[in-house]
């Protein structure tokens, strides 16, 4: 039987509906929520995700902007504005657009941002909350996954889950999130190592599979135990096999093959990514809100 | 054949000496590290750690600075005080030891360290820049299992599976911090002591660490030939042939483990021995950090 298509865009409408409410809220109390993005440079892939992020933020009624720097801006100059972003009181949640230009110091840009508008959560102050499972931000696409299994009925309490991918962005975070002993995680998290030989007889250990390695079509269906629920992180570029010169986005999962083997499954386009922007601004929603009950 | 015995007394006394290298060229250039650690109240098992952390201390040339403040003392002056400490040109390393009496907000205590002082590693900033692979602090426990990994010749673990039962800030959290960079690459499996069927994780498991205070908790039946089994358990057993009637045992049923493993931490005298002297390591790196290296 096929896998029941867990639909991001749909979680990600649900969000944004509940935050529209939250919005309103605030905007009775003379606050509109801002989220401010740093970027540096020109990177095409970088402005285009960042119109996505603006078209979010629109939909819910917050205020967004892009501070633009030129590509060889220094340190000093970087942090300066990141000052300014702390101290600006439109501004709720920053976004400090990866990656920065080789010249530059990321850690310490990343720390200068205020934890309190940290909503990437990439700061060390919240990463380091996070593991400790105290309130902080989480950065959106681990997040992303969270909400989605919760919100799509499959809880990560007592399961086995196995993230493919050890990055600071997904990887580590996720694990960090999901082994916390709360309703919404209590797991029993396996990290792998994309490296790793047999990493089938790892991955058809998962009661949940994380593909998050940034390879497309890295998760075949030999690698999945039935009736898994299988959440792709992964976005890739790949040539269209249907329309030659043609690209199209695939996740890390070979979505046709194994969507008949799982028990559920996230598709790429339509899965996490929707859930990973809504909850961008949800984080930036919730900074305001604590900013206004502080 | 049974498994190599991990000796935490015999790999601490060497650490300590090399400690006692590092101290002597700090005091080259005119430094002594400093340690302080604040205890308040007069908790009696907390008061004979802090003396142990005193003592290794002066052993190894290490200044030392125990202040110890009233049970009931207001958070303010608490705060003051480890204020005091961050100043103190002469304290490299600072720590709290811990429970705290419930009056007192731990976190707030915690996070009030500099980061840079922190040798327990428990500042969110230390925890975070861990976790992503940076130049931090951890706690004792977890780089005293990695340090005896190392020190005998485990710690080649790319791709090998290790299986930690304990998903505490102390222990599982941390431990994870060091296994899962790419840099040693290992595949770890955070399990909490309740996961279900936990056998079919641990008998998968090259490397596993237990640390969930129940005596004979890991069995010989749960694990594989050739495995590497860490114990930081401690359990208070009856044991009649012994004077005090009570003997301390650790996670593991020790003797029939030992036959399957490749090596095996006894308790005691595996990691217990270890904590004081990797506090005292972090001390000493946070003095050369200090001192610019």
């Amino acid at each position: 039987m096929p896998a029941e298509i867990i639909d991001g865009r749909k979680v990600a409408e649900e969000i944004r509906g509940e935050l529209r409410q939250r919005v309103e809220k605030l905007k009775g109390k003379g606050v509109t929520p801002g989220l401010i993005a740093i970027l540096i440079g020109e990177d095409p892939a970088s402005l285009s995700y960042l119109r996505g992020i603006a078209k979010g933020c629109e939909a819910v009624g917050i205020f967004t902007d892009t501070v633009k720097l030129p590509e060889n801006v220094t340190q000093e100059e970087l942090e300066r504005k990141i000052e300014e972003l702390n101290k600006d009181p439109k501004c709720h949640g920053i976004i400090l657009q990866l990656p920065l230009p080789k010249h530059l110091d990321t850690l310490r840009a990343e720390s200068a941002v205020s934890p309190d508008k940290d909503v990437d959560g990439t700061n060390p102050v919240n990463t380091g909350k996070l593991l400790l499972g105290e309130e902080t931000f989480f950065p959106s696409t681990p997040y992303g996954v969270q909400e989605l299994l919760i919100r799509s009925g499959h809880s990560p309490d007592g399961k086995h889950v196995v993230i493919c991918g050890r990055s600071n962005i997904v990887g580590k975070p996720l694990m960090g999130i999901l082994v916390q002993k709360q309703k919404t995680a209590n797991a029993t998290v396996t990290v792998c190592h994309t490296g790793t030989k047999d990493m089938p007889s790892i991955t058809k250990q998962a009661d949940i599979l994380v593909a998050a390695m940034g390879k497309a079509k890295a998760i075949t269906a030999d690698m999945v135990k039935e009736g898994a629920i299988v959440m792709d992180v992964g976005v890739n570029q790949i040539e269209d096999p249907e329309n030659p010169g043609k690209f199209k986005l695939v996740g890390d999962v070979d979505f046709e093959a194994v969507k008949e083997k799982a028990g559920a499954i996230t598709p790429v386009p339509g899965g996490t990514g929707p859930v990973t922007s809504a909850l961008l601004v949800a984080n930036t929603v919730k900074a305001a809100e604590k900013l206004l009950g502080s | 054949m049974p498994g190599n015995i991990l000796d935490g007394r015999k790999l601490s006394t060497e650490i300590r000496e090399e400690l006692k290298g590092r101290v002597a060229k700090l005091k080259e250039k005119g430094i002594t590290p400093g340690l302080a650690g604040i205890l308040v109240g007069e908790d009696p098992g907390s008061a004979s750690y802090i003396g142990l952390k005193e003592k290794a201390s002066g052993e190894l040339g290490i200044n030392s600075q125990m202040v110890r403040l009233p049970q009931d003392i207001k958070e303010d002056d608490l705060l003051k005080e480890i204020e005091r400490l961050n100043k103190d040109a002469g304290v490299h390393g600072i720590f709290i030891q811990l429970p705290m009496p419930a009056h007192l907000d731990e976190n707030k205590a915690l996070t009030t360290v500099l980061s840079e002082k922190d040798v327990d590693g428990f500042h969110p900033v230390n925890v975070g820049k861990a976790w992503m692979g940076q130049e931090a602090f951890l706690p004792a426990t977890p780089i005293g299992i990695w340090e005896m990994l190392v020190r005998y010749g485990y710690s080649k673990l790319k791709g090998k599976e290790v299986v930690i039962v304990n998903v505490d800030n102390l222990v599982g959290k941390p431990l994870a911090s060091i296994l899962a960079q790419e840099k040693v690459g290992a595949n770890v499996t955070l399990c909490q002591p309740s996961t279900p069927n936990l056998a079919t994780y641990t008998r998968r498991a090259d490397v596993v660490v237990v640390a969930v205070d129940k005596p004979k908790f890991l069995t010989a039946d749960m694990v594989k030939e050739g495995v590497i089994a860490v114990d930081f358990g401690s359990n208070w057993i009856d044991d009649p042939t012994t004077k005090t009637g009570k003997r301390t045992v650790g996670d593991i049923d020790f003797e029939p483990v030992k036959e399957k493993a490749e090596a095996i931490t006894p308790v005691p005298g595996g990691l217990g021995p270890m904590t004081v002297t990797m506090l005292l390591f972090n001390t000493v790196t946070a003095a050369e950090r200090q001192a610019g290296g």
